[in-house]
């Protein structure tokens, strides 16, 4: 028996996700578990297992964009045949308008939300004619004819295989175009040329379109098209951008926290912990005292979360990523520094699972290695705080009416206002504060 | 380096193969004495003798199926079809016993037999002698497909085609045994199935075979002139195709034209046209544009024969095609 490879979905809102290469070839014997191909879903770029062990038959989606539950390859036993239906055209899932049955009549006008959706419909049954055919001869011409001349004209847009995934990749809708090649067929150097938007798959508050947009054509700029995950950032920090909120910055002494690090590598040979792994460690700590800061807001309810799940910054080559450390109250320090280690190389390996990218519950952004002083941290939707941590540094101190040297640590704690009032922040990053100066009071 | 011809190309490597190893004899019309119709055998009976350079009767079945039954037993023939168009009267012998023989004999019986045969329009020689017929020998599983354009590639080419254990349908063009190019002294073989990129371009590639290899080497550097970037890929063997270089070409320049004299219906530029979309149609900025003869026999007249086949403007002309605005 063969099973059908589908393309699955890895985590909330996922609609589609886009295969970037496949691990195995047509014909290889694969195993339940094996690393099967990678995909791109617009929060990582992940390794997908095989399901079932067997052969791989065939693989339907060499590569690209394929919607949640498309099957992309077929695994059996040697020999089988396999057959993968064409997918259906079905309009996007998340298209406004209503599904169109599919014994509508190929005649009828497509709605230009429609024609969108519908290359499938188009390039898969070619020989519908839009109209009946009174010319008899000349049979191969005659498509040529039937098309509309101009696009934009309500019809179906006239663009070469290039401009087509080049418009898909960077989210530009073909129908705001006009193209310069033959007949007014839209070509590449269009699409380059168009200001791009990045795809929404989902709302964005406000309208940020309305920014004036880069010119990409000038001499000298080098147009680098949107990654996935970039196009993620953009959106959610844009997102991000429209919540109300404030900013506490306070700086600790470091000294015994500098201790306790330096105590704790001795202790622990075979995991390198730092400063960033006792930040997580007392911060979920924290977290767990102050539970009306572990939360989120919604439009109807303020979501209180039971375990501290926190968040760190990684730059990934490809781009910032925040891999989870889940419950991170429950961790000694060594275990923080070992799933620590284990999230950051493989989000700089690009290896990260959408598993590890969700249910973050606080953030901490840490720049101290790059010798930053301090900074504001833009939240990470929906989490309604993040901690941005600046680099520990010897600073003149008042002890005991004494100006003393002593190593300090600036950071600022960024709150989402709507959840979290001024003192509720405060109190939570007082105690940050006092358990970075005496971890004890941690315990 | 010293320069070589197409034609002396050829000779050296049959001449080379047959002092290498003396499995390797010649079998064709007019070959020996005479130094075969287009003198690419010249001086070959002289030095090896006419147990070796075999004339033949007037009968292409007969050499065709000659050249199998020796190759069967273990010797690697070299014949000659004096025009490609008198290939179809050993097509039974090429198409059902040749291609046939390892695979219905499950492997145990090879068939090492190397067809040389050339053709080609251009100079007038009618329609009976100047058909390119390539498409009709790629089509047929068994076979191997050769058509060199330049006298390094033809050298090469040839000596990869008599070692192979295939039977190898090596196509020479009439045109081209003239033309010259440096080339070092000793052979350096050529494997089957690797195209070569003749021009390298970033605006449109031109997929060519043969004589149009050059005319589309004219029409690149005309386009040059007006700004169009062109890449040329000669495929040099049309069976098996190397599919690789021909597609990484295209996806790099999003553009196509495929050229060859044979004619355009049918031919073997419709099936790299048919692979260029089944695996770069993303990458394809305009339609494939396809350069090869009329449908129509070839005529004596010179005017009238110029018109049939393909030149450097109609290459030019394919070329913008791919890159106009309107």
């Amino acid at each position: 028996m063969s099973s059908e490879v589908k393309l699955p979905r890895l985590g909330q809102g996922m609609e589609a996700g886009t295969i970037v290469k496949w691990l195995k070839s047509e014909g290889d014997r694969v195993e339940k578990g094996e690393p099967l191909y990678e995909l791109d879903t617009d929060k990582a770029t992940q390794e997908v297992e095989a399901e079932a062990s067997g052969v791989l038959l065939k693989i339907a989606v060499e590569s690209g964009e394929v919607p949640v539950g498309q099957t992309i390859a077929v695994i059996g036993e040697e020999g089988e045949q396999a057959s993968v239906e064409e997918p259906k055209a079905e309009p996007a899932p998340q298209a406004e308008a209503a599904p169109v049955p599919e014994s509508e009549p190929a005649e009828a006008e497509p709605d230009t939300s429609r024609a969108r959706h519908s290359d499938k419909t188009a390039t898969a049954r070619p020989q519908e004619k839009a109209e009946p055919d009174t010319s008899g001869a000349r049979h191969g011409d005659e498509t040529a004819t039937a098309r509309p001349q101009e696009n934009g004209g309500g019809g179906r847009v006239k663009a070469s295989p290039l401009a087509r995934r080049l418009a898909r990749e960077r989210g530009v809708e073909l129908e705001t175009l006009s193209g310069t090649g033959p007949d007014g067929r839209i070509v590449a150097d269009d699409v380059e040329q168009a200001q791009t938007r990045p795809t929404e798959t989902r709302p964005v508050p406000g309208d940020v379109t309305e920014v004036q947009q880069p010119v990409h054509s000038a001499e000298g700029v080098e147009s680098v098209p949107l990654t996935k995950i970039r196009a993620t950032i953009a959106r959610r920090l844009t997102a991000a951008w429209e919540i109300p909120v404030f900013q506490l910055t306070v700086s600790a002494d470091m000294t015994l926290a500098n201790e306790l690090v330096e105590r704790a590598r001795e202790l622990n040979p075979g995991v390198r912990v730092t400063v960033t792994d006792l930040l997580t460690k007392i911060c979920a700590m924290a977290l767990s005292r102050h539970r009306n800061v572990n939360v989120q807001f919604t439009d109807e309810a303020l979501l209180k979360f039971a375990t501290a799940n926190v968040g760190i910054a990684v730059a990934a080559t490809a781009g910032l990523v925040v891999p989870v450390i889940r419950e991170a109250e429950r961790l000694s320090l060594a275990e923080t520094a070992q799933a620590r280690a284990d999230i950051v190389e493989r989000a700089r390996d690009g290896k990260l699972q959408q598993a590890d990218l969700e249910h973050g519950t606080f953030t901490i952004s840490n720049l101290g290695m790059f010798g930053v002083e301090q900074f504001t941290a833009i939240l990470n939707p929906p989490q309604a705080a993040i901690l941005a941590v600046g680099a520990t540094e010897p600073r003149p101190v008042v002890r005991d009416g004494e100006i003393v040297v002593r190593p300090m640590m600036t950071m600022t704690l960024t709150v989402d206002h709507r959840a979290i009032d001024g003192a509720d922040g405060a109190d939570f990053l007082r105690t940050v504060k006092s358990f970075l100066e005496e971890p004890a009071l941690a315990l | 380096m010293p320069e070589l011809t197409y034609r002396s190309a050829v000779r050296q490597a049959l001449a080379d193969a047959m002092r290498a190893d003396e499995n390797v004899f010649l079998m064709g019309e007019d070959i020996a004495e005479m130094g075969g119709s287009m003198g690419v055998t010249q001086g070959l009976f002289e030095e090896f003798g006419g147990e070796r350079v075999r004339n033949t009767p007037i009968s292409e079945m007969a050499i065709v199926g000659a050249g199998i039954g020796a190759a069967m037993q273990g010797m690697r023939p070299v014949i000659e079809i004096m025009y490609e168009d008198f290939l179809t009267l050993s097509l039974e012998q090429i198409v059902n016993q040749a291609a046939k023989h390892r695979y219905m004999s499950g492997g145990q019986i090879k068939v090492p037999l190397t067809i040389r045969t050339q053709g080609g329009a251009g100079w007038s020689p009618g329609a009976q002698h100047a058909q390119q017929l390539e498409a009709w020998l790629v089509h047929v599983p068994g076979l191997k497909v050769v058509f060199a354009s330049s006298p390094n590639d033809a050298r090469g080419l040839l000596w990869s085609s008599i070692y192979d254990d295939n039977p190898v349908i090596f196509f020479e063009h009439r045109l081209l045994y003239p033309i010259k190019e440096d080339a070092p002294a000793e052979i350096e073989p050529i494997p089957l199935g690797k195209a070569r990129v003749v021009r390298e371009g970033t605006d449109v590639t031109v997929i060519a075979t043969g004589p149009l290899v050059h005319r589309s080497l004219a029409a690149a550097e005309q386009a040059e002139a007006e700004g169009i970037s062109v890449e040329i890929v000669d495929p040099r063997t049309l069976q098996p195709l190397d599919t690789e270089t021909l597609v990484a070409s295209v996806k790099k320049t999003n553009r196509a034209v495929v050229a060859h004299e044979a004619v355009k219906r049918m031919g073997f530029g419709a099936e790299v046209t048919a692979v260029l979309q089944e695996e770069a149609f993303d990458w394809l900025d305009a339609p494939i544009e396809r350069v090869g003869a009329k449908f129509a026999p070839l005529a004596f007249a010179p005017p009238m024969e110029q018109y049939v086949i393909p030149q450097t403007a109609d290459v030019l002309a394919a070329v913008k095609r791919t890159v106009a605005r309107s």
